[in-house]
């Protein structure tokens, strides 16, 4: 339990400090990329829940903090770990979830199709909420696709060579 | 009890998750000035949709209050017409035209008061109409959208409009103390005009937006102060605004032509 502790800080600090001094101060196409969301996608599975939100909660709001973007991030963040397990099982298959501790000994095994469908699923679901809430209106609906389209893109790019790097261990 | 604290403890999960989803909600509504607005947008259209009902409602109630003041506008306005105003083709204003509405909020209890009304830019009210009753003057549109209307009240201390003795046709300004929500100050009133209680004060005319000769009120009391040669007139007002129902929005035909007019020459 201890060393999962330890893991979850180190990855909050380093996520969104990298977040916020590296990847919020270059655009591509117009967008920020938003690697923040990795914190949710290795998140460990059989965590207290309320435990989970709480935490998702302060990386939001710390997050949001250093975007100028009150609420939003948070919003987003909440609703993303709150579907997180049925897009796991949508993407991997059922699971007894009491039997895994970190995903990469869930994913261990798994092809690349599914690893890539998770990581489209969870970003592209993200920023819909991201850039719904953020837009907020309906009239706009092609500016609020096209900005999820173009960032969900640059954000898995980046994010799966990170996630390779970094997490391929104790993800 | 106990069920009570069963079900949160089942359910704590959950009731953790919906109280941080609130807080965050409603840091995006408080926070960022565009949702902030919108939300004030939808609140304000629904509450007086809401406001709109329950005026219907109440105006049921008041049906018969409501008939008896139409009686006696009724009775006034063949009285007048068949004694004071000569229906001769130049005399006639015929550029004023009145559109009844109802009143769906109005307030007299602060320094700045408002009025909404049930007509908005649908029924051709624009910003700068007067609001008039049969017993008086009541307000300036100042914000007009698709249904509704919103106007200054008179009961507004920014507020001054054009009043008439109607005795000796002084002119002066009329604006409103905050003290009393029945009393007027009249002001620029000079001292050669020779008033006294109980002189009837009316409309002015001079602004474009209310016709002449609507009645305003009484002079309830008047001093002179030493050193001026203005009287400080109060005047008590006919039109009782803690139960303002039915109103008419008056629009004049000409108020382009002349304010063009008046600019001219400024």
């Amino acid at each position: 339990m201890n060393s999962i502790n330890q893991l979850l800080f180190f990855r909050f600090i380093i996520l969104s400090l990298s977040q916020f001094i590296i990847f919020n101060n270059f655009l591509i196409f117009g967008n920020t990329v938003n690697i923040y969301l990795i914190f949710i996608i290795v998140f460990p599975l059989n965590f207290n829940k309320s435990l989970a939100y709480i935490i998702t909660f302060i990386y939001g709001f710390v997050i949001d903090f250093f975007s100028n973007s009150f609420g939003i991030i948070t919003f987003s963040l909440l609703i993303s770990i709150l579907i997180k397990p049925y897009i796991l099982k949508f993407a991997f298959g059922n699971f007894d979830v009491n039997k895994v501790r970190k995903t990469s000994e869930y994913i261990s095994g798994t092809s690349l199709y599914q690893q890539i469908s998770y990581l489209i699923l969870m970003f592209f679901i993200h920023q819909l909420i991201l850039n719904s809430v953020e837009i907020f209106s309906l009239q706009n609906f092609d500016v609020i696709f096209n900005k999820t389209l173009i960032s969900s893109i640059i954000s898995i790019i980046f994010s799966y060579f990170l996630l390779l790097i970094f997490f391929r261990k104790n993800a | 009890m106990r069920n009570f604290v069963d079900f949160i403890i089942k359910n704590i999960n959950s009731i953790i998750f919906l109280i941080l989803i609130s807080i965050s909600i409603s840091q995006i509504f408080s926070r960022n000035y565009y949702h902030g607005s919108k939300i004030n947008l939808f609140s304000n259209s629904l509450l007086n949709s809401i406001n709109e009902i329950k005026t219907e409602l109440f105006e049921y109630f008041d049906l018969v209050k409501i008939n008896q003041k139409l009686v006696i506008e009724n009775s006034f306005l063949k009285n007048n017409y068949n004694n004071e105003y000569d229906y001769d083709s130049i005399i006639t204003e015929n550029n004023y035209r009145y559109i009844p509405s109802k009143v769906i909020s109005n307030s007299i209890k602060f320094s700045k008061n408002f009025i909404t009304i049930d007509k908005g830019s649908f029924h051709n009210i624009e910003i700068d109409d007067g609001i008039i009753t049969n017993r008086g003057v009541i307000g300036v549109i100042n914000n007009v959208s698709d249904r509704f209307a919103t106007g200054i009240s008179i009961l507004n201390s920014q507020l001054k409009i054009n009043a008439v003795l109607k005795k000796s046709q002084h002119f002066g300004s009329l604006y409103w103390t905050v003290i009393n929500h029945q009393i007027m100050e009249l002001e620029d009133i000079p001292k050669s005009a020779n008033i006294s209680i109980g002189d009837t004060i009316i409309s002015g005319g001079m602004s474009s937006i209310f016709p002449r000769n609507i009645p305003i009120g009484v002079i309830s009391d008047f001093k002179l102060p030493e050193s001026t040669n203005y009287y400080e007139i109060s005047v008590k007002l006919f039109e009782d605004f803690g139960s303002l129902r039915n109103v008419y929005v008056v629009k004049n035909d000409f108020r382009g032509e002349f304010n063009d007019l008046k600019n001219l020459n400024e």
